[in-house]
């Protein structure tokens, strides 16, 4: 790929950006439904003793637990007593939906619809994995022991790593990556293969 | 390719993991964000004589508004992104050294302008402070990371064509 190409797809990703993120604003409680579909699912088969359910509000996802708070004392809620719950907001990691957009619709490939699609299924799936780990940390946090003793819970580093993962790299992180192996075909890709292949000959 | 990718994602992982631990968060991450906050103070103080740095914190001595420079603020994860990049693609150590001191540098120089932006943006609108700071600008920052290596690449086939291995 000349370099006046990257130069394009820099300059064209910047100005798509003002109309993706605009269309995300507008648009996020619907973008982000699958994410939490999935985050519900995901919850419900990892924490089926600690997660009550899930509600979803535009922007937000509200974690509901079976843990409840009585004079300082987190423990399971009996009978109608209400479980803590959690507000994640939705958008700390489908922000990465219009950068991808953007990335995407500013390059030339061939059937960019069907990428796009192919490439919202998986940024639904680490938008998941992100409510996930959102979610993982709040529990850690607020109920703290006996929700590190529940059954197939990592320990707290592992929960803590996950989540600076999950929200300070992924969403910016995966639509860059995604984008990339979609570029296959593409003069930039064939140009980096020819790059890789030449540098092992050398 | 598939190799290029898996040395970066696991590079990406250790070095993640490295910058995350406490003794590495009190000796380098914290003094350093200290140290970008005073060059984003030094930065606007000949044009704007009220604002102060105290450790992370930037503050207007006026209106009293501060921003702390947290993790995911300092550039350090979007370093680590381009260090993982460099480190996964063939090429001979100088040129590596070379692309992560200037890579780095790019980085910090597009985070200055962003935490000194959003300093004032935060004294003027909280609400497109918040979205700025939240979903704009990483973006911005990630498309820095990706210019960066690009031009490392571009660099690299101009350059020496028989590079060594890692």
């Amino acid at each position: 790929m000349r370099d006046i190409a990257f130069r394009q797809q820099i300059l064209t990703t910047l100005l798509l950006l003002a109309i993706t993120f605009g269309l995300w604003m507008a648009a996020e409680p619907l973008l982000a439904t699958p994410a939490k579909w999935l985050a519900h699912a995901l919850l419900a088969f990892w924490l089926p003793d600690v997660i009550e359910t899930t509600i979803f509000e535009p922007g937000a996802l509200l974690v509901v637990t079976k843990f409840t708070e009585v004079d300082g004392i987190i423990r399971l809620a009996i009978s109608d007593e209400e479980g803590l719950a959690f507000r994640l907001n939705t958008r700390l990691v489908s922000y990465g939906l219009p950068f991808y957009a953007a990335l995407l619709w500013g390059s030339r490939i061939a059937k960019p619809f069907n990428t796009f699609a192919w490439g919202l299924f998986v940024l639904w799936a680490a938008m998941a994995l992100g409510l996930t780990a959102m979610t993982a940390k709040d529990l850690m946090l607020v109920i703290g022991q006996p929700f590190l003793a529940t059954a197939w819970v990592p320990p707290s580093a592992v929960i803590a790593v996950s989540y600076q993962f999950s929200v300070l790299l992924m969403p910016t992180l995966a639509p860059v990556l995604l984008w990339v192996l979609q570029l296959r075909d593409s003069p930039l890709w064939k140009r980096l293969e020819n790059q890789l292949q030449t540098s092992r000959g050398n | 390719m598939f190799k290029f990718l898996l040395i970066f994602i696991t590079c990406l992982m250790v070095l993640f993991t490295i910058e995350l631990l406490n003794p590495v968060q009190a000796a380098v991450i914290q003094p350093f964000t200290a140290v970008l906050a005073w060059v984003a103070a030094s930065v606007v103080l000949p044009f704007d004589d009220t604002v102060i740095s105290s450790g992370r914190v930037l503050r207007d001595s006026v209106s009293g508004f501060a921003v702390s420079i947290e993790a995911g603020c300092n550039g350090v994860e979007a370093s680590i992104v381009l260090i993982a990049g460099v480190l996964a693609f063939p090429a001979n150590w100088r040129q590596r050294t070379a692309a992560i001191t200037l890579g780095f540098l790019a980085i910090q120089l597009l985070n200055i302008l962003r935490i000194v932006s959003l300093f004032y943006l935060g004294q003027w609108n909280y609400d497109v402070f918040e979205w700025t700071h939240l979903y704009l600008w990483p973006v911005l920052i990630m498309l820095d990371v990706l210019l960066v290596f690009a031009l490392y690449l571009r660099w690299l086939s101009r350059s020496d064509p028989s590079p060594e291995h890692a």
